[in-house]
């Protein structure tokens, strides 16, 4: 066995550095072959997207991880880009105060879902579908169907302003992404999320509350939802129904990408990151060849399944 | 061997009783709610009433079927929705056209069954996780509706239409016949093997049940029914439309789970989903009877949906204690 061959094998075993690198070829090649995608505005814009898909695609990392999935983060973003202009009081112009009510807000509807599937045995992908149907219907009756502008000024300046040159979105994105990592990997909380995805009778049996992990995870997912919410709300300047609706499959999609498993107990929030800067660059490969919405559906569903190919495979059990 | 001679008719009815049990409630919920129905909408009672009422129930209860079949299989898709579009688009494009009625029905028929098996394959060996497999599924299928129609239009002959979407409740017949295959399956060895593998796989292939294979018969078939619920969305319509089965998808996961299947496999049964199903419709039904805003039906539903799965677990814990 010449050590070649086993970096390359441990290479292959390790999802996220797969991902990582089938990013960069993918980047390369495209920055190679296509006009103006190499460019520095546009590999920017990139990431921008990406942030937003990272951020929700945290808490639903920690959920899956944990075995669970959260299927109420897209209506979670469009409540908290509706709600967040109409909450922010005018005596505040920071804004700042708006952000935290909503936040607030978003995390406890998490909260709620986390309850249900804590205290009420619902199955957690039964429990936050039905939440997304109630703040579905919610919404149009608050909001009533019609668009709202947002002069909230710190949201504003999150979704626009670019601090040396890296949009703020980025750099929320990259204190998510420590924050995640090191909840994850370092503490004695992650230890638990990943013990109880394993194997939740085992971790129960070692003293782990099920119930108080489930009701922590899905607050955090709704948190995450929220955070993304509001970033979007910024780059957006605009907040309507069905707004979050297209990043609830994918912050799954991305989770799943990264090689983290969808049966729970094994992944990383590492694997994720690459896994949402993946999943925009293909959007964004499939709009720059030009076809009708037939054939980048068809193109865009197929790279999916082509990539979970090398990296989203279960282990033979 | 004693276990046979205790004859296999008591041990048959011990396990439906068993089965049944865990029913209870739901099939109370049922019948409560078609009471309400019969009271605020007495023309049910008559022979079109009741066409009308099973054809709204009848495209429900064929995906919920495809559905809750995957899931005792230990499987999930969510594939349902765009393949009842491809089932509709396919009809409203092949029936105008050079295949005649019969042709567009085998069409929609064949490729729901090789879109399905070609799933279970790519599920079953190349071991990739059903929920994400038949999540890029679902972008393809809706991409090759999109294709065939772009937007809503194609032809239904008229005749197909009356009878399948009438007032005569062929649909129900037509789910009769559904449910009566279904018996029949389960009574194969081949069924069997599906429940089995999706409760214990490992047990299922030291008992010789090709685990793989029966996984690919399962997705077939589920594709297979829910492009027939296409088909008849297409002739209640009396056209094809790309986009039309998108609800479906989490009405049947919703109605399967209402009706008591788990996501882990071998938990449930058919029965149960299908009643699932009718309370889902009755439900929608009896809201919009009572004037309920569409918006307040999502509220109403969301939370009849938690409530419905809740309560039974919370007695069942109860009694436990």
């Amino acid at each position: 066995m010449n050590p070649v061959s086993t970096a390359v094998r441990g290479l292959f075993r390790s999802p996220p550095l797969l991902t990582f690198l089938l990013v960069a070829l993918v980047w390369l090649v495209a920055s190679l072959t296509l006009r103006g995608f190499g460019a520095y505005g546009h590999l920017r814009y990139l990431l921008e997207l990406s942030a937003v898909i990272g951020i929700v695609a945290a808490g639903q990392t920690l959920v899956i991880i944990m075995g669970g999935i959260d299927l109420s983060v897209g209506a979670i973003i469009t409540v908290t880009a509706i709600l967040l202009p109409l909450i922010s009081p005018a005596a505040d112009p920071s804004g700042i105060v708006g952000i935290a009510l909503a936040l607030a807000i978003a995390t406890g509807i998490g909260l709620l879902n986390g309850a249900g599937a804590a205290y009420l045995r619902v199955p957690p992908i039964i429990m936050t579908l039905a939440m997304a149907t109630f703040l579905q219907g919610l919404l149009v009756m608050v909001a009533g169907g019609s668009a709202v502008s947002v002069t909230n000024a710190s949201v504003i300046w999150l979704g626009q302003a670019r601090p040396l040159g890296i949009p703020a979105g980025v750099i929320l994105w990259i204190v998510v992404a420590i924050s995640v990592l090191l909840i994850l990997h370092r503490t004695p909380m992650g230890s638990r999320f990943l013990a109880l995805g394993a194997n939740p009778v085992a971790a129960r049996l070692s003293g782990i509350s099920i119930t108080r992990n489930t009701l922590v995870l899905y607050a955090l997912s709704g948190f995450f939802s929220g955070v993304a919410g509001i970033l979007i709300l910024g780059m957006n300047r605009q907040g309507y129904v069905g707004i979050g609706d297209p990043y609830l499959l994918t912050s799954i999609a991305a989770v799943v990408l990264g090689g983290t498993s969808i049966l729970g107990g094994r992944g990383t929030y590492a694997g994720t990151i690459p896994g949402a800067i993946l999943l925009v660059t293909t959007t964004a490969l499939i709009t720059i060849v030009n076809a009708s919405p037939g054939w980048r559906s068809i193109m865009f569903g197929s790279l999916i399944l082509a990539l979970l190919l090398i990296s989203g495979r279960e282990a033979r059990r | 061997m004693t276990t046979r001679s205790i004859s296999s008719s008591g041990l048959y009815r011990a396990i439906q009783s068993r089965r049944n049990r865990g029913l209870g409630g739901l099939y109370i919920v049922v019948v409560a709610f078609l009471l309400l129905y019969v009271w605020l909408f007495p023309g049910i009672v008559s022979i079109g009433g009741f066409s009308k009422f099973t054809q709204n129930w009848f495209p429900l209860a064929l995906v919920t079927m495809a559905q809750a079949l995957l899931m005792l299989n230990g499987g999930i898709t969510l594939s349902v929705g765009p393949l009842v579009s491809l089932g509709a688009v396919i009809a409203a494009t092949s029936m105008g056209g050079f295949a005649g009625t019969w042709g567009g029905i085998a069409a929609v028929a064949a490729i729901g069954l090789g879109i399905g098996a070609i799933t279970g394959i790519i599920v079953a060996h190349l071991r990739l996780p059903a929920i994400i497999v038949t999540l890029a599924g679902s972008f393809i299928i809706t991409g090759i509706a999109l294709l065939i129609l772009p937007r809503p239009g194609g032809f239904i002959p008229g005749w197909f239409s009356d009878l399948l979407a009438g007032n005569t409740p062929v649909a129900f017949c037509l789910l009769l016949v559904a449910i009566a295959g279904w018996k029949l399956f389960m009574a194969t060895p081949a069924g069997l093997g599906m429940y089995a593998a999706g409760e214990n796989p490992v047990g299922a292939f030291r008992s010789g049940v090709s685990v793989e294979r029966v996984k690919v018969a399962a997705f077939a078939i589920s594709g297979l029914l829910a492009a027939l619920a296409g088909l008849f969305v297409a002739a209640q319509t009396g056209s094809g439309d790309p986009l039309i089965g998108n609800p479906f998808t989490l009405n049947s996961i919703a109605a399967a789970v209402l009706g008591g299947v788990g996501f882990l496999g071998g938990k449930g049964t058919m029965r149960g989903a299908i009643c699932g199903s009718l309370l889902l419709s009755v439900m929608i039904n009896v809201m919009f009877f009572l004037g309920f805003p569409p918006v307040a039906q999502y509220v109403a539903q969301g939370l009849i949906i938690v409530g419905a799965v809740a309560i039974p677990e919370l007695t069942a814990q109860r009694r436990k204690k």
